[in-house]
């Protein structure tokens, strides 16, 4: 039987297609994924879990590691190894700390000789850390080599504010209860009367919620319930329905549950 | 003429109908894009979910596909414009019917694109309101210009297109001009679009916050913006030649006759031959994009090369290499249907050699990202000995030894049936080998150099690298047309005599250009990681994540086989018309060339 050039010419694109996505599926699968936000402003922390946590920083959201190494000689950036001890010689009149700090807001200003001036800000986007980051990944490099006398205080409080990208707006943790918030939902919330959420209700009359975790930032959440009509109305549902009163009706911990559920419904 | 406008015309007139009305759909949709309208609905959410296979999934496809589309009607008419001039001014019908079923290809497939990038319009607007408000806030004055030229874009073209028998003959300059242009306006509809994307990755223009602090221009012009119009134009021509020398395998392994072999046969060797002289410029406008992504920021460079797409670039070694040596093999294959060539088979084995290493240099790896267990087998993040052909400086050298191979190659096919008469062959020759040799020692000489000198210099020596190879090309070029111009046939070319194995070589070229362009562009989006608009505008969507190259490869190959589908479809309408028709055209008919020519094209 003679077979359709059109079929063999297939078999063949098949077959090579195939063969390009049989060998990137054999190799090792990384995912690129979104850095986390660590806050630690306002709680107790030991020095030792700053330092871990800087550690951490170090190695991923800071991503300080494409270029430095910690006891073997780079050609990009400096050897890292004893640099908490060594920060406080660099510069008369400069303490570690001071001298850490800087280097991380204004890599240019204390650049080692033979090295090129490639190091960006690491409080700016894309990196962006936070004031609590740029706190332990201090404690983390002091710890070098050094003693971790690092205080939030040390880190300027102009350092590490989000852009306009949100950087902190997907990792956002709610205290609440989530079962409690559905709770709210179907309860004083009176939230079910208009929405769907998942299992709970049926009303068309507002915006199904079933999955606006997936779709909406938790910061818009908790805006909207507090002033619905400042974010507008979905189009395609009545204007002026939700009632403005819920952040004033509902008590704080309700609104943090009823957050918390709605931050569940993917 | 009268009978050409009847099917087939009437077919792609249809199809090109349709591409106004789609494109007068997406016009609207522009028009509700309108800032104010679009901040007034992006009040609403940031991110709407896509049914079953999410948002993220959905543009993807349609945006790869758009792309292919794209860069195929905006490739092909490049070259089939240069073939028109050819037989214009050598006055050869063959090349103006080669032109003319160039066209007809890529006519067929207007609408189909305008359909997607429509399509792909449609879901930004809905699925990424927040990111497309803040594009247009940006981009806006650029949404009329990219319209404009659409509008010169199509009347041109179908200008060109229809007009090919009523401006025939003394006419035909008006005609090449017409063809002049459509080629401008599409280079200007790629370059506008190209600003959009190119913000996305190395966004300029803007302060902090991203708001546009001067003028559009500034956002336009930024980093990585010429390099990809160079790279995507060069990538374009390369892709249009494998997707037409496929259609002509396609064809040749179908014909029922050897003048119909023998057409496709001349068909595909010219595409493959356009893929394969834009091909070996491609590496340094790749190069230069690298240069300018590192320029823009270090760190996303280094995350590029080093850091978790530090495999990609394996693959995309492994997808180049076999460009290479597939290329190579079909010219070699070529030459057994040319007599008198049995005189250069004996360069082959030493030019395999040299692909071969160079293929398996360009594989291997420098950076990869390592669990523990395995640094600590290979003793170390670098392998101790394979880790010194990873850097830089042994990839640059092997890629530029291998174009300089890939050139041989060419340069032997194209004097295989000849022989020169001239006195001064023999000095010709030598300043030739010459110029190859000076040029290979120049390549290994700053490729061993750039091992002891600093990155920074080190990246300087590739363009030493690059300027001996393109010497090179020009001045063994320079001699050889003067000296081949009047030679000695040693016979005829066997058009359609080529093994049909060559025409899946062809094939094989056009599937993994298809899928390496898949691929750079999962990296073109990728190195942006979670954001949109790199360090401007964050994507907080759950689907934030930059897959891993299993999932990546997987969608890719995907959308290359609904490519091919499409294409496949596409080109069978297109042909419906041909059926059965046998009216004489204003423009050259098929040329007869079962081995009765001695072109060398």
């Amino acid at each position: 039987m003679r077979v359709p050039v059109g079929v063999k010419v297939g078999a063949f694109s098949l077959l090579v297609m195939g063969g390009y996505a049989y060998f990137a599926n054999s190799i090792p699968q990384i995912e690129s994924k979104p850095p986390q936000e660590l806050s630690l402003e306002g709680g107790s922390v030991t020095p030792a879990q700053l330092v871990r946590a800087g550690e951490e920083i170090f190695k991923t959201k800071g991503t300080c590691e494409i270029c430095h190494r910690i006891g073997q000689k780079g050609t990009r950036a400096p050897d890292l190894a004893g640099i908490g001890g060594r920060a406080g010689k660099a510069r008369a009149g400069t303490s570690a700390t001071q001298y850490l700090v800087e280097s991380l807001l204004q890599p240019g200003a204390l650049l080692v000789e033979g090295y090129p001036n490639i190091m960006p800000a690491v409080d700016k986007p894309p990196i962006a850390l936070n004031r609590s980051e740029l706190w332990a990944l201090t404690a983390f490099l002091q710890s070098l080599g050094g003693t971790v006398d690092v205080v939030l205080a040390d880190i300027p409080a102009t350092a590490g504010a989000a852009g306009p990208g949100g950087a902190a707006a997907a990792a956002v943790k709610v205290p609440g209860d989530p079962a409690a918030g559905a709770a709210v939902f179907a309860g004083k919330g009176t939230c079910i009367a208009c929405h769907k959420a998942g299992k709970l209700g049926a009303s068309p009359v507002g915006p199904d919620l079933s999955q606006i975790a997936r779709i909406q930032t938790p910061e818009y959440i908790m805006k909207k319930i507090l002033d619905p009509a400042a974010l507008g109305t979905v189009a395609g549902y009545p204007k002026g329905v939700m009632p403005p009163t819920l952040g004033q009706s509902l008590t704080a911990r309700e609104y943090t549950d009823l957050v918390a559920f709605l931050l569940t419904l993917k | 003429m009268k009978a050409r406008t009847s099917s087939s015309s009437l077919a792609t007139r249809g199809s090109f109908h349709c591409a106004w009305l789609v494109f007068c759909a997406a016009a609207l949709a522009l028009a509700a894009t309108l800032p104010a309208e679009a901040q007034e609905a992006a009040r609403d959410p940031a991110y709407r979910a896509f049914p079953l296979i999410g948002s993220r999934l959905a543009v993807w496809a349609v945006a790869q596909l758009h792309l292919n589309f794209a860069a195929f009607i905006l490739g092909v008419p490049i070259f089939a414009l240069i073939i028109e001039i050819i037989g214009w001014r050598t006055g050869e019908p063959r090349y103006d019917w080669l032109s003319h079923e160039f066209v007809k290809l890529t006519f067929a497939a207007f609408s189909t694109t305008a359909l997607l990038g429509a399509a792909l319009l449609f879901l930004f607007v809905g699925y990424y309101p927040r990111f497309w408000t803040y594009m247009t806030s940006i981009f806006f004055p650029t949404y009329w210009v990219y319209a404009l030229l659409f509008f010169a874009e199509t009347f041109t073209v179908y200008l060109w297109y229809y007009g090919w028998d009523w401006l025939a003959g003394p006419r035909k300059w008006i005609h090449v001009g017409l063809g002049v242009l459509s080629n401008l306006f599409g280079t200007a509809i790629l370059f506008v679009a190209n600003s959009w994307v190119t913000f996305m990755i190395s966004p300029g223009g803007v302060d902090e916050s991203g708001a546009l602090k001067g003028s559009v221009w500034g956002a336009i012009n930024n980093f990585t913006w010429m390099p990809i119009n160079i790279h995507r134009l060069i990538a374009n021509i390369v892709f249009g030649g494998t997707i037409a020398a496929a259609y002509a395998a396609f064809r040749f392994l179908a014909a029922k006759t050897d003048e119909e072999r023998a057409r496709y046969d001349w068909m595909g060797y010219i595409g493959n031959f356009v893929a394969l002289a834009a091909f070996i410029v491609l590496p340094f406008a790749g190069y230069w994009l690298g240069r300018e992504i590192y320029a823009f920021n270090q760190t996303m460079g280094i995350t590029m090369m080093g850091g978790f797409m530090s495999w990609l670039w394996i693959i995309q070694a492994i997808l180049i290499g076999i460009l290479f040596l597939g290329s190579n093999y079909y010219l070699w294959l070529g030459m057994e249907r040319i007599p008198g060539s049995e005189r250069y088979r004996k360069y082959v084995p030493p030019m395999l050699i040299v692909l071969t290493l160079g293929f398996m240099v360009w594989a291997t790896p420098r950076s990869l990202v390592l669990t523990l267990d395995e640094a600590r087998a290979m003793g170390g993040t670098h392998h101790p000995l394979l880790g010194v052909l990873g850097v830089m400086s042994a990839k640059n050298t092997v890629v530029n030894l291998m174009i300089l191979t890939t050139f041989l190659s060419f340069v032997l096919y194209r004097r295989a049936n000849r022989v020169s008469t001239r006195g001064w062959v023999g000095t010709g020759m030598a300043v030739q080998w010459a110029a190859f040799g000076v040029a290979a020692a120049i390549v290994v000489f700053y490729g061993v150099y750039g091992y002891f000198v600093e990155s920074i210099v080190r990246i300087g020596f590739s363009v030493y690298q690059v300027l001996a190879v393109l010497a090179a090309i020009v001045l063994v070029m320079a001699i050889d047309i003067p000296m081949f111009r009047g030679a000695r046939s040693t016979g005829r070319i066997r058009w359609g005599t080529i093994a049909p194995r060559s025409q899946y070589v062809l094939i094989l070229l056009a599937v993994t250009f298809t899928w390496l362009m898949g691929l750079m562009g999962f990296a073109r989006s990728g190195i942006r990681q979670h954001w949109h608009v790199y360090g401007i505008l964050r994507d907080t969507s759950p689907e934030a994540v930059t897959p891993a190259l299993g999932y990546a490869a997987n969608v890719i190959t995907v959308v290359t086989i609904v490519f091919f589908a499409l294409v496949m479809f596409i080109f069978w309408l297109g042909g419906l018309g041909e059926k059965g028709r046998t009216a004489t055209h204003g423009h050259a008919p098929a040329p007869m060339l079962a081995g009765g020519s001695d072109a060398d094209a």
